[in-house]
């Protein structure tokens, strides 16, 4: 099978689960023999601040890190770090963001005086998005997760609408058998149900704007 | 992933961040003794070590400071034993004493200290370029850009340390330390640990003097005969397009010069280095021998510039070297692949197909208004409530702040934005007592329990001994808690959970000569704020010691006791919008409701620390019934 290219850049806030999304999405690829690479974000960068982290699949990528406009997918866990790495987008790129905003500390410091003041929404986001692509699904991720058993699953449910995307090259028999891998064991059934909640809810929000399986 | 691979005993592929195959090529190599203080971008090393030590029989600690963890991987490696000590580059300036003695004195046992460089200063205080510690200690210093090779090389340093008698340095950068590739697992082939007899004559480990200068011409032969090796060593590859124009790069930069190839649609030769000291000059000169035009791909100091320069002046005079010193690279900040491409394109004087600018610009256009999400404290992180009670204390007395590395670091930040000095690990007391010999102000030095007991022990002797009049606060919230909260001298276990002595701050500081010690809890916010206060206007050496487990690690036990972590809520009808709760305190579990404006706590969030609660002059911050 011919390995297609497919670079996504993965971001939220700091604790909501990015890197064990990126491990499980790399340990699939490593059982079924795709090359992936992935550069992340530890250390300070990860208290309640936002984080990214470059995943990349091809025989050929090099780079751990994305070039500007180069990503194929945003898949984001905060609309707001969906918006805050717009330029790695590539022109039409898919954008899967949780319908979820963690407000940033200095934002609601700033509503402490402005008493007028709305915070970024996530609508506003999606409208800005739409001015580089057409392709935005907003998944109410939390809300799946609960539905799920735990709100602590959004990520899984995001992997699972990210599983739905034709151009994903990566085989959704590996990523539930890598979820089983690398969750802790209890956790396994509540997060292979938000992997099939997410899938479920790409087939109405992101099927009908992209090639889905 | 992570330590199930790691452990794994027979071959196969794992997804591995290169931290993690650092740890896998040692356990490949039979490595005896670990110690190392956690760092960022270098800590996974440490805790993967950790993670896996109650599977295996190497011994391993979790040392006070860099200084002491390479000290001990020495003594272990003089003894015979296989070694690896990690740190981050600042963390090298700690050790690095040892780490030019070490050279001279060689060692049996294959050495191999990891350290890894921070370009773009993500989470360290300076974007130092550790290569300088190869050739200034004559260390040989190997190179990887990716997992597979840093495995590869641990097991390569291993046999070079072993055969030449002296330590490897392995530098790394973050963009290499954190990334995760499908890695190739050998066999673990481990013998079982022992103890090995003592087999040296007397002083075959002390330099000084006339044994220094005997050391010294030994080991410039050592380095010419490794040099001479990584003439041949596959460790270096060249790729041999038979074009004119050539790049010469190693590490992260490799990585990034690749792609900024297939970004350009070009195939120039490149030669990859992964052994950067000694450098293999001849190699090098072959390289160029063919070239019109070269350039140099690394982050930070024009480390293989220089060198690119000098081999030049007699292999090939008429080649032009572009890097750093013609403007088409930065020395500052982190580089990646459009940076590259730009770089490679301005030589070449063509243009990459994405013009990065212009995307660049749209996309700060698209975020107008977007603010910003640095990293702040967590909310229940005990240092928010230190800070305020602090402040609080400090209301109208003019002081300056001698503030530490490590999660309270962040003051400086927004709202508080407070710290008047940073500069190394255990510096604040130093600092501070300069300041007080030229300060007119009250000082005060603060810093975290594993930084005191990391460096800024002898300062305080230091102060004490010279009776400074400044006041210490420590903050001290059991573990090291910016790296992940790793266990320090003040816990009563170590690496993998292996039982540890404990030492008492207090009992530590009053032996060493101070019985003004006050201890608050500073989630008792308002009751912290006169003892405070009382304790600043005392002459010093005073110490305050502000004693809260990190909020995480906290939280961590909870879960592992099964204890369930509760939840605050603003009741609406009591809330008289006083911000107090939001106003330099900045919790992110905290925001306003658009509609109403008033407070509104994220239950997913909120730790019930119960700070914002003791604030609110109006007390409608209350605990969250079941299903509220």
């Amino acid at each position: 099978m011919p390995e297609k290219e497919f670079s996504i850049y993965l971001s939220g806030v700091g604790g909501q689960g990015l890197v064990l999304l990126s491990n499980i999405i790399g340990s699939a690829c490593a059982a079924a023999g795709i090359r992936a690479i992935t550069g992340e974000q530890h250390g300070l960068s990860q208290r309640s601040g936002s984080i990214n982290v470059h995943l990349r699949i091809g025989p050929e990528v090099i780079s751990p890190l994305i070039p500007v406009g180069g990503a194929d997918a945003i898949l984001s866990l905060d609309s707001l770090e969906a918006l805050r790495y717009v330029e790695y987008l590539r022109p039409g790129g898919v954008v899967l963001m949780n319908d979820r905003i963690q407000h940033p500390t200095i934002e609601t410091a700033a509503h402490t005086k402005d008493k007028v003041a709305k915070y970024m929404s996530v609508e506003d986001v999606k409208e800005r998005l739409t001015k580089v692509t057409d392709k935005i699904a907003v998944i109410d991720a939390m809300k799946l997760a609960a539905e799920a058993g735990t709100s602590l699953t959004e990520n899984v449910v995001m992997l699972g609408a990210l599983s739905t995307l034709e151009a994903f090259p990566v085989p959704e028999d590996a990523l539930k058998r890598s979820i089983e891998e690398n969750v802790p064991k209890k956790a396994v059934e509540v997060n292979l149900k938000a992997f099939d909640l997410g899938k479920k809810a790409a087939h109405d929000l992101l099927c009908n704007i992209v090639k889905c399986r | 992933m992570g330590a199930a691979d790691v452990v794994r005993e027979g071959a196969g592929k794992a997804f591995l961040l290169c931290n993690e195959a650092i740890v896998r090529g040692a356990l490949e190599a039979d490595v005896k003794v670990v110690s190392a203080y956690p760092g960022s971008p270098t800590t996974e090393i440490l805790d993967t070590f950790s993670e896996v030590s109650p599977k295996f029989d190497f011994k391993m600690e979790i040392s006070a400071n860099e200084k002491v963890a390479l000290e001990t991987c020495g003594g272990a490696s003089m003894v015979g034993l296989r070694t690896m000590t990690s740190m981050k580059s600042v963390g090298m300036n700690v050790a690095s004493d040892s780490f030019f003695s070490l050279s001279y004195t060689g060692v049996k046992g294959g050495m191999v200290v990891v350290m890894a460089d921070d370009p773009h200063a993500h989470s360290s205080q300076t974007e130092q370029d550790g290569r300088s510690f190869g050739p200034n200690a004559y260390v040989p210093m190997l190179e990887p850009s990716n997992p597979t090779e840093a495995k590869r090389m641990v097991k390569a340093a291993y046999a070079l340390s072993e055969k030449y008698g002296v330590p490897v340095l392995m530098r790394t950068t973050t963009r290499v330390s954190h990334q995760s590739g499908i890695v190739d697992l050998e066999p673990l082939d481990r013998k079982p640990f022992q103890k090995l007899p003592w087999t040296h004559p007397p002083g075959r480990f002390v330099t000084v003097a006339e044994a220094a200068r005997t050391f010294k011409h030994a080991l410039l032969e050592r380095t010419k005969r490794i040099q001479e090796e990584f003439e041949a060593s596959d460790l270096n590859t060249v790729t041999d397009t038979g074009s004119d124009f050539g790049i010469i790069t190693s590490g992260a930069g490799y990585n990034y010069a690749a792609e900024a190839c297939r970004i350009l649609g070009i195939k120039p030769s490149i030669l990859k280095l992964g052994t950067t000291y000694p450098l293999p000059n001849k190699l090098i000169a072959g390289f160029i021998k063919k070239l019109k035009t070269v350039i140099i791909v690394e982050e930070l100091q024009p480390y293989l510039e220089l060198h690119v320069t000098a081999i030049a002046k007699d292999a090939n005079p008429s080649v032009r070297i572009y890097g750093k010193w013609t403007g088409h690279f930065s020395e500052a900040l982190e580089y990646n692949p459009n940076i590259v491409a730009d770089g490679i394109a301005k030589v070449l004087g063509t243009r990459p197909p994405v013009d990065y600018g212009a995307v660049l610009a749209k996309a700060a256009e698209l975020k107008a208004g977007l603010m910003e999400r640095p990293p702040t404290f967590c909310p229940g992180c005990p240092h928010r409530a230190t800070l305020h009670a602090l402040q609080e204390a400090t209301r109208g007395t003019k002081h300056i702040l001698a503030t530490d590395i490590g999660c309270y670091s962040m003051s400086f930040l927004k709202p508080l934005e407070y710290g008047d000095s940073l500069l190394s690990m255990g510096a604040c007391m130093g600092v501070a007592a300069g300041l007080q010999y030229a300060a007119q102000e009250k000082v005060i030095a603060m810093v975290g329990d594993s930084t005191f007991w990391h460096a800024t022990m002898p300062g305080l002797v230091n102060a004490i001994h010279h009776n400074d009049d400044l006041t210490l606060i420590i903050l001290d919230n059991e573990v090291t808690a910016m790296t992940g909260q790793q266990p320090d001298p003040g816990r009563d276990y170590n690496a993998g959970g292996q039982p540890a002595k404990p030492l008492v701050l207090e009992k530590v500081i009053e032996a060493m000569g101070i019985s003004d010690i006050t201890i608050v809890d500073p989630y008792q916010v308002k009751a912290a704020v006169v003892p405070i206060k009382q304790a600043l206007s005392r002459k010093g050496p005073n110490v305050i010691i502000s004693r809260r487990a990190c909020a995480l690690y906290a939280d961590r036990n909870k879960r592992k006791r099964g204890e369930t972590i509760g939840t605050n809520k603003v009741e609406k009808e009591v809330c008289k919008r006083p911000y107090t709760c939001i106003r330099g305190f900045y919790c992110p579990a905290i925001s306003v409701d658009d509609d109403d404006r008033k407070a509104f706590i994220t239950k997913e969030l909120c730790d019930r620390c119960d700070v914002c609660a003791k604030l609110c002059p109006f007390g409608s911050i209350r605990p969250r019934q079941e299903g509220g």
